[in-house]
Formats: C-alpha cells, sequence, structure tokens
C-alpha cells in the first residue's frame, strides 16, 4: 500500500504514457463536457488495494488535470466499507458519489434500488458520454452488474478467481518427485483430482516434517473468527464438488434438500469433509487464516499447493519485497470432481469463484454526473493497462492482448490467459438479494465444523436449517 | 443560600450533551428494538413485532453463549487485574530509587490503542509469524492455536486485556493506598496483628470505595470490549463476546431490530450489575466513610 | 529500626528483580511490535524471532511520507485535547452541582450518568449516524465527518468516568471552605476559581488526561462518523488490513507512532495520576 516511491515512479510512467494517448482533441472533450463541475468534489469510498490505490493515487489525479473535477477517496477496511456505504444509501444522505460493489453485494443493492442505471443515465445525458467509453468492451465479468435489460450498474475496476496454485520449485525438483512416485506410485504433478490433491498434500506435509522445513501440503483458508472460511467453502469447494449457489434454491426459498435445497445433501457434505480433511495438511495458521493469510503464507513459502485468490497471485509471483517463492509459482484450474467441468461447459454449473469489484453511483448522490464522467474515465481502454499492470485485474477484453500483460503472464504462468480462456468457467456469487444475511448465518456452523464440535453432516444439516429460518425471517422463504 | 437553580444550571451542559448524544439514541434503539427491521429484507422498512425480538433472544444459543463467554471473560480477567494492581501498587509504597521509571514503564499498555494492542497480539500469537506459538512449542511441547482452541482464545483474550488494562488498576489501588491514614496500621501493627490481618482489618476497609469503583469502571469497559478482541481473533469461538455478537447482527446481518433488542438487554444486564455494585459503594461504604 | 547491609542489598534485589521481570513482561509485546516495524514484509513471515537484525526505516518513512497519516494524526490531537478540556470543564461544573446543591433525584441523576458508559457501542452507531447526518445539518453542513461530532460524542463515555472521578475529589473538600470564601464576598465562580480548582487540581488533571487517553484510542464511532475531513489515527490502523494482505509492518510502525503523544503526556503527568485517582477514598 502507500509505497510512495513506487507510486511516484507509477504516476510519472503514467503521465508519460497518457502523453502520447491523449490527444488534444480528447483534452478539450473532457473539459467542456465537465465544465459544469469543474471544482466540484465526488467523494468515494473503497478498501486500500493495489487497484484502488492505482485509481486513488494515479488515475484520480489524470482526471483532476483534465476536467478540475476533484476526486477523494476515503480508504477503510473491508467490514467498514459496507457497513460505511450501506448506511449512506440506506438513510439517503449523499455523503459517497461511488461506491465500490463487489459482484455478491451486487444483488442486494439491486434489489433495493440504492444504485443509478448508468447506461440509461448516460443515454440521458449524451452531453456526458464520452465516445471513448465503450461498454461492450467490458469482459464477461460486467454482465454480473447489468440488470434483465442489459443496461449497467456498475463500472468493473477489478476482476478475479481463485485459482489453483503450486510451488513449481517443489513440484520439479526431481528428487521429491522420485521420493513421491515410490511412495504413491504415480508420479508426482499438479493435482487434477481430489485424490491426488490429498495425495500431494499428505506428501509434502510429511516431507516438510522430514527434512525440518516450515512447509505444509495445502492452505486452507479456515479462519474461526472470520467469513473467510465460509467463502472458502460455498464458492471455491463447495462448486467444484458440484454444489452450486450455496445449496440455496432460490424458487423454493429453501437450502435443505427436503425442499429443493442442497446444502444439506450428499455432494455438501463430501465437499465439507474433503475440505476439512485438509486441515490436517495445511500450516497451523489454517484456523486464523482468512484471504490474506492464505496468501501470506503462501507467499511465505509455507504450503505446497493450495487455493489462492487471483488478486494475490501476481504479487506472490512477482513481487519479491513480499514474496519469498518469486519466479516458482505455477497455476492451474482448482480441482474438480468429475464431471464439474463438463458441466461448466455446458454451462450448468461453476468450477470456482469469479471474483471482483465495481464502481457504481447511489441514487444519493448530489453530483452524479462528475461522476458518471469519473466512472467513464476510468472506465475507457486506454488507462486498463497500466492499472492492470499496477494491479493484476483485468476487466476489458482488450486488455489480455495488450503487451504489458503478455509480459506479466509470462511470469505468473500464464494467470491471465487462463482468466481469458477458463474464465467463463467460474462464476460470480449466486444472485441473492441477502448474499450477507445468510452467509452470516451459516458462518458459526462452517466454524464448529473446522473446530470438530459438529461432524460436517450435522453442521450442514443445521446451517440448512438456519438458513431456511433466516430466509423465512427476510421474506425469501417458502 | 445556595439556590437549586444556579445547580441545575451547573448541571445543564452535561446532561444537554449526555441527553443528545446519548440517551435520544438510547430511545431510538430502543423503539428499534420492538421492531422487525432488516434493510434487505423483501418487505421494507420497520415493522411494530412487539415482543417477538426478546422471544427470540431468550431462545438464542448465539447470544446466551456470548453472555456466558462474556462474563467468563470479565471474571477472569477483572479478577486478575485487581489481585495483581493491588499486589504492584503494594510493591510502589515502598521507596527505592527509579521507583517513577518502573512506574511510568507499568502504564506503557494503558496509551496503545485497543486497535493496535489487538494487532500486536495477534502478531504475537498466531502461528507460522508470531513467537508465543513458537515458544510454547519448542520449551514446552505445548500446540498454542487460537483459531482451532477456543479455550486458548478466550485465555489469549484474557491475558491481553490483563496486559490492557492492570496498569489502570494499579494506578487506582496505588491513589487508593497512598490515602489510607498511617495511625490504624501502626496502631494494629503494635497490637500484634500480622500482615494479613492487617491487610484484611484495616487496610481493605479504607480501599473499598476505590476497589469498587475500579472494579466497576472494569465491568462497563470489558463488557463493552470489541476493538481488541475484533482484531485478535475476529469473535471466533472463544471470543464471540456479546459485544462483538451485537455487532454483526447489527452490521453484516444488517438485523436492526433484533441486534437493538440485544443491546437493551445487555444494557440491562450491566446496569442491573453495576447497581448491586452501586449499593454496595454508596451504602456500606459511605458509612464508613462518612 | 537498623537493618545490616546485606539485609538490605538483598531487598533492593529482589525488588529491582520483581520489577525487571514485570517491566520484561510490559514490554515484550511493545518491543514486538517495535520489531515487526523494523522487518519488510517478506522477512515478517521467517522463522519468529524478537531479535532484530537491521535497522529498517521503510516501514516509517512510508507512514511518515503519507499526507493523510499527517491530518489523521492532527485531527486525533485536536479532538483528544478538545474533548479532554470540554470534559474536564463540564465534569467540574456537573460535579459541582451534584456535591453541594440539594437537587431533587440527584442519586439517580448520578447513576443515570454513569450509565453513559454501559451502553454496547455498535447498536447506537445507526441512530447516531442518523443524528449526525439528518438532525445536524445546516445547509450543506451536517455534523457527520467533523472533529466537532466526535468531541462532542466522546463526551459521553468520558463524562461519566469523569464525573464519577471528581466526585470523590470535590465530595472531599470541606463545604466550610466553600461557606467561608462565600462570606468573603466570593461569587459562585470565585469559589470554583479560588477553593475548588486549586484543591481539586490533581483530580482535575488525571481527569483530563485519562478522558485524552480514552478519546485518543477510540475506533469504533470514529471509523462510522467520519469519511475524509475528520478521520482520526486509530482508524487509519485498521485500513493496513485487507484482502490483498495486511500490512504488518506500516501498521506497526503507525502504532509505535501512536505512541509518542500519548506516551509524552503521561510521562509529564505521572505525579496527578496518581494523586487524582483517590475516587473519594478516605483523606488524610
Amino acid at each position: 500500500m502507500k509505497r510512495i516511491f513506487t507510486i511516484v515512479l507509477l504516476i510519472a510512467f503514467a503521465l508519460l504514457a497518457n502523453m502520447s494517448l491523449v490527444t488534444a482533441d480528447m483534452h478539450d472533450w473532457w473539459a467542456d463536457a465537465a465544465a459544469p463541475y469543474a471544482g466540484a468534489t465526488i467523494r468515494g469510498v473503497s478498501e486500500s488495494t493495489p487497484p484502488s490505490n492505482y485509481v486513488a493515487d494515479v488515475l484520480a489525479a489524470q482526471f483532476t488535470e483534465l476536467t478540475g473535477i476533484n476526486v477523494e477517496f476515503e480508504t477503510t477496511s473491508w467490514d467498514q466499507m459496507y457497513s460505511k456505504a450501506i448506511n449512506d444509501m440506506e438513510a439517503n444522505t449523499g455523503i459517497y458519489d461511488f461506491v465500490y460493489i463487489e459482484q455478491d453485494i451486487i444483488y442486494s443493492y439491486l434489489a433495493q434500488d440504492y444504485l443509478v442505471n448508468l447506461t440509461q443515465f448516460a443515454a440521458d445525458n449524451p452531453d456526458l458520454a464520452y465516445e471513448g467509453y465503450d461498454e461492450s468492451e467490458f469482459t464477461s465479468f460486467a454482465d454480473y452488474f447489468k440488470n434483465a435489460d442489459g443496461d449497467l450498474f456498475g463500472v468493473p475496476m477489478e476482476a478475479f478467481v481463485k485459482v489453483y496454485l503450486y510451488r513449481k520449485d517443489l513440484f520439479e525438483n526431481a528428487d521429491i518427485m522420485a521420493a513421491f512416485e515410490e511412495a504413491y506410485g504415480y508420479p508426482l504433478a499438479p493435482a487434477e483430482s481430489f485424490d491426488q490433491y490429498r495425495d500431494n498434500a499428505e506428501f509434502f506435509t510429511g516431507y516438510g516434517e522430514s527434512m525440518d522445513m516450515d512447509l505444509w501440503g495445502t492452505t486452507v483458508q479456515g479462519s474461526t473468527g472470520h467469513p473467510a472460511s465460509t467463502y472458502e467453502f460455498l464458492e471455491s469447494i463447495g462448486p467444484s464438488f458440484g454444489l452450486y449457489n450455496w445449496g440455496i434454491n432460490l424458487d423454493a426459498g429453501s437450502a435443505m434438500s427436503a425442499n429443493g435445497g442442497a446444502l444439506d445433501g450428499d455432494t455438501a457434505v463430501e465437499a465439507l469433509t474433503f475440505w476439512l480433511s485438509m486441515l490436517e495438511f495445511a500450516p497451523p495458521e489454517a484456523t486464523s487464516s482468512t484471504w490474506d493469510e492464505v496468501a501470506s503464507t503462501f507467499a511465505a513459502g509455507r504450503a505446497a499447493q493450495g487455493w489462492v485468490y487471483g488478486e494475490n497471485a501476481a504479487w506472490i509471483a512477482t513481487d519479491e519485497s513480499r514474496s519469498a517463492v518469486t519466479g516458482n509459482v505455477g497455476v492451474r484450474l482448482p480441482v474438480t470432481a468429475d464431471g464439474v467441468i463438463d458441466a461448466a461447459e455446458m454451462g450448468d454449473g461453476y468450477i470456482g469463484y469469479y471474483d471482483g469489484g465495481a464502481f457504481g453511483v447511489p441514487h444519493s448522490s448530489r453530483n452524479k454526473e462528475a461522476t458518471l464522467l469519473w466512472l467513464q474515465f476510468i472506465g475507457q481502454q486506454s488507462v486498463q493497462a497500466e492499472w492492470a499492470a499496477a494491479g493484476a485485474r483485468i476487466t476489458h477484453t482488450a486488455t489480455f492482448d495488450d503487451p504489458l500483460i503478455a509480459e506479466q503472464d509470462a511470469k505468473v504462468d500464464g494467470y491471465y490467459t487462463l482468466l481469458e480462456e477458463q474464465g467463463p468457467l467460474f462464476a460470480g456469487a449466486p444472485p441473492f438479494p441477502f448474499h450477507a444475511q445468510v452467509r452470516e448465518v451459516i458462518d458459526p456452523f462452517i466454524q464448529r465444523a473446522i473446530l470438530g464440535e459438529l461432524s460436517p453432516s450435522e453442521a450442514l444439516s443445521q446451517a440448512a436449517a438456519a438458513v431456511d429460518e433466516e430466509l423465512d425471517r427476510l421474506g425469501y422463504g417458502m | 443560600m445556595r439556590n437549586p437553580r444556579t445547580g441545575w444550571l451547573l448541571l445543564s451542559p452535561t446532561l444537554i450533551i449526555l441527553i443528545v448524544f446519548g440517551f435520544l439514541p438510547f430511545l431510538y434503539v430502543l423503539f428499534v428494538g420492538f421492531h422487525e427491521w432488516n434493510i434487505f429484507a423483501a418487505q421494507d422498512g420497520m415493522r411494530y413485532n412487539g415482543l417477538d425480538n426478546f422471544r427470540r433472544l431468550v431462545f438464542d444459543v448465539d447470544f446466551l453463549n456470548s453472555v456466558g463467554l462474556t462474563a467468563k471473560f470479565a471474571l477472569f480477567a477483572i479478577a486478575s487485574e485487581v489481585v495483581l494492581g493491588f499486589f504492584l501498587a503494594q510493591m510502589l509504597t515502598r521507596n527505592f530509587p527509579g521507583k517513577s521509571l518502573f512506574r511510568i514503564i507499568h502504564t506503557f499498555p494503558l496509551m496503545v490503542a485497543p486497535i493496535a494492542v489487538g494487532a500486536i497480539w495477534r502478531l504475537l500469537v498466531i502461528p507460522g509469524f508470531g513467537p508465543v506459538p513458537f515458544l510454547l512449542d519448542r520449551w514446552f511441547d505445548i500446540e498454542y492455536l487460537i483459531g482451532t482452541y477456543p479455550d486458548q482464545a478466550l485465555l489469549t483474550s484474557v491475558i491481553m486485556d490483563v496486559w490492557h488494562w492492570t496498569p489502570f488498576v494499579t494506578l487506582t489501588m496505588l491513589a487508593g493506598l497512598s490515602s489510607i491514614p498511617k495511625e490504624p496500621v501502626e496502631q494494629a501493627k503494635v497490637d500484634g496483628a500480622n500482615r494479613f490481618q492487617v491487610f484484611w482489618y484495616v487496610t481493605l476497609p479504607f480501599l473499598r470505595p476505590v476497589l469498587l469503583t475500579t472494579i466497576f469502571i472494569r465491568i462497563m469497559d470489558a463488557i463493552r470490549t470489541v476493538d481488541e478482541v475484533w482484531m485478535l481473533a475476529g469473535g471466533g469461538p472463544g471470543t464471540r463476546f456479546t459485544g462483538i455478537y451485537i455487532w454483526r447482527v447489527v452490521f453484516p446481518r444488517t438485523d436492526y431490530g433484533y441486534g437493538s433488542s440485544i443491546s437493551i438487554i445487555t444494557l440491562y444486564l450491566t446496569i442491573v450489575l453495576c447497581w448491586l455494585l452501586f449499593i454496595g459503594i454508596s451504602g456500606q461504604g459511605k458509612d464508613e466513610v462518612e | 529500626m537498623r537493618i545490616g547491609l546485606r539485609q538490605r542489598i538483598a531487598r533492593y534485589l529482589t525488588t529491582y528483580g520483581f520489577w525487571v521481570f514485570m517491566t520484561l513482561l510490559t514490554l515484550i509485546p511493545i518491543w514486538w511490535m517495535f520489531a515487526v516495524s523494523m522487518r519488510s514484509r517478506v522477512e515478517l513471515f521467517a522463522r519468529p524471532n524478537l531479535a532484530i537484525s537491521r535497522i529498517f526505516l521503510e516501514n516509517y518513512s512510508n507512514v511518515l511520507g503519507d499526507s493523510s497519516f499527517q491530518r489523521y494524526m492532527s485531527n486525533s490531537l485536536l479532538i483528544s485535547s478538545a474533548n479532554a478540556v470540554l470534559v474536564m470543564v463540564l465534569a467540574l461544573l456537573a460535579t459541582y452541582a451534584l456535591s453541594r446543591y440539594k437537587l431533587v433525584g440527584k442519586d439517580n441523576i448520578f447513576f443515570w450518568l454513569i450509565t453513559n458508559r454501559m451502553a454496547p457501542p455498535a447498536a447506537f452507531l445507526l441512530p447516531l449516524f442518523l443524528m449526525f447526518t439528518r438532525s445536524f445539518r445546516i445547509g450543506d453542513w451536517t455534523l457527520f465527518d467533523t472533529q466537532l461530532g466526535l468531541i462532542l460524542l466522546y463526551c459521553v463515555f468520558n463524562l461519566p468516568f469523569a464525573i464519577w472521578l471528581l466526585k470523590g475529589v470535590i465530595d472531599g473538600i470541606p463545604i466550610e471552605l466553600d461557606d467561608a470564601a462565600m462570606i468573603d464576598g466570593a461569587g459562585l465562580f470565585g469559589v470554583l476559581r479560588h477553593v475548588i480548582v486549586p484543591l481539586a487540581a490533581p483530580g482535575l488533571a488525571v481527569t483530563a488526561i485519562l478522558s485524552w487517553i480514552f478519546a485518543w484510542n477510540e475506533y469504533l464511532f470514529a471509523a462510522n462518523l467520519t469519511s475524509v475531513q475528520a478521520r482520526t489515527i486509530t482508524t487509519a490502523l485498521a485500513e493496513f488490513v485487507t484482502v490483498t494482505g495486511t500490512n504488518w509492518g506500516e501498521l506497526a510502525a503507525m502504532s509505535m507512532l501512536t505512541l509518542i503523544p500519548s506516551a509524552v503526556i503521561v510521562v509529564f503527568a505521572q505525579r496527578y495520576i496518581v494523586m487524582g485517582l483517590t475516587f473519594g477514598a478516605v483523606k488524610e
């Protein structure tokens, strides 16, 4: 974060790069369009992550120079970001002109009608519509932020998939490969089935122990004090076994198998059992690990393989100031059960989580016009490549072909190619208008299963019952 | 002579601020507590539901567990703080060169923001990072994992609280001890009382107002504890205290109605507990002081 | 009574041994925070080691070089100091009223004042947010995201504490002194100024200092009721926890920096703290 030196360099670089791109014409357009709003200040709330920091430090400065509109960023922690944005929109106070919308919360926001229809708003204000900005240039990730008519409610600013990372230096080490083959009777390779994943995990945990190394066989995002554990189970492990949409049947308003749900079904139990069995091969911090510690664990070289959010893949693979495993990171699709990939290719499911976020404009904003300009500015094609290089996120189809990204792609073992080609196999969170509410209900059961207080089937059947109760209370039940 | 009107005038700024920023929000919370209100529910707005929220919380295992945990936390932490604080204060009544330096160093934890306290202790106890699990494993072969063992998480939060707040207790005890007149103590010694008897029959009665007030303040703050524990363990099993539970219900779950009713009950329980103590102070304490 | 030299040495040794041990216990967590602040991100996940291997100041320079850090710091200083002064003055007046005047139901008022510190804060955030953004609105100005808002709000948990602390102190000042001053022609404020304030000075000082510390350390209200302009230093600490990794080094560096102002204050005010914290215990 606030690594000023890097940022100064980035600003200088971005300004130089932009000078050649921004023609006099464009200059005039921005200045003219923004003339009525020059001097205004628009404010947004976001987390302090590399993509957000790039927006706050680099793009905002460029935008202000072009238009005279000031952009103010409130950086805050993950949970604060939601509570503050929701308070503001619900109370209609107009503190924020743009808010960060993570993919999983968009349905809640749309159900409450918090957000301005950007497509419509631009059509109603043709003077403000910038020709260099085109909604069709976004990747399919933007579809999550559209309503049934295809109108956009948020300008995507980051997008990732949760992938399988493994340590190339370990998996390709001749001695280790020989030892593995001797023990298991087949060659060591990145996992393609859950049995193989388990064998790898067991082998490397034993290997770490025998060599007195701080090395374990897998990561597990198993924090017992944070929703991250529920997310890993429901959004990554579950789907890879064929448990979709959290096992909740939205039409039936139930998570119970008896009513058309699947949260307490056999697939879910199998998935949870497998995931919990991985704790044995995970480093001791696994039960305190959120996405944050999982990435740090892998970057510290403490795990041989694991499920890691793609937003972290790039820095783990390349940033020597933070990672001890640069240059040794392999990237693959996450492990799936038989038939899950086929189903995903047919469109009948998905293999993991396509995560990301967008900036949207709340109805309560009092500077909608200026904010629309701003969102078009960050959504235009020409700023994407450097932003992607700085923040490891891709939201535009064309960005994949940019030389900057091609170069990065080689360093992160083809992560961006995977995102481009196999991205559609992944999916965002299910379209629930009660995302955080129901997740909050499921959390304690997953946590107690991690602690061993509940067996997987007990945990899931109790969770399903609790979900149904909450759905009833919220008015989404049967 | 002393016109009560002047008294009310002097009191009024305080009353105004506390009514506006304390009592009015309380009324709002009380009002919401009798409603069903979740902004992400299918139906809009608040709906009056009488005592349903209160009925619900009586059967809410998570809430009841959180009350039990909070009580355990407060009991262990405050008891240790009082004993340790008293002992340290006793040590500080002796004169020795360098005393004030030790006293100043001892007050340092008080100055660290709770959120930073939580961060420090997380850094101390997270495996793979913190020295505590590493050394416990190496020296005593103890597996120390606050994410896996709820008891260890609770114990860690108690130790953290003791580290953070004992200095406060030491200071109040020291103030109490230094205001005890010397004669009764000397007299008791002359009469042949041993150390324990002097403590029990002379020191303790004099110290009681300070002791009770200190405990009272610590109880109020311990029950409200959120920041430290949230940073330390996120309020997982073992540390899901009432303050954190309320926060989770009110915020990520946006169940304002239910969260408000839990707040009201928690406030009520705290007041009852403190009222009993208050009677202890002003009832019995007064007779002896005046 | 004369004590032999050997005995005296033994006594000093145990005393110092004990205090060195306590000091170590007190300082180890702070030392660890310092050690973390002296490490780069990649060094953090090496085997735990309490020693500092090199001087690494990048975390500090990053924190200090950030302009928002300076704003947070000055906000925190302003808010805590103003709150401490306000609390001290209001508590003095209120306590004097409670102590000297016959007010109807004053025991109940006193108890009610104190209950204001007991409320679990989370549920009160919503009404306070609404109040800050809607009720206190003059044109475009609202109480939300202003230093004034936090200064007033912090009174809610600091005033009860302060009044309680001062109650003992002022009750301990003989009422005859007031009367004597009044006979000499002093008015209400004359009495306060020439009798009460000098005698209650240690109590007032400790009220101010502890209020200052409580305000300086507060997180939840500051995080929810400010946005950009009035953010305090504790809210900045929480920003380091992100989905792409917590920046523990800078978090620790900032924590160390936030320690400095309160340490300075407490070191200078040590004497008053002990003198003031008597809570109405018996005076000699």
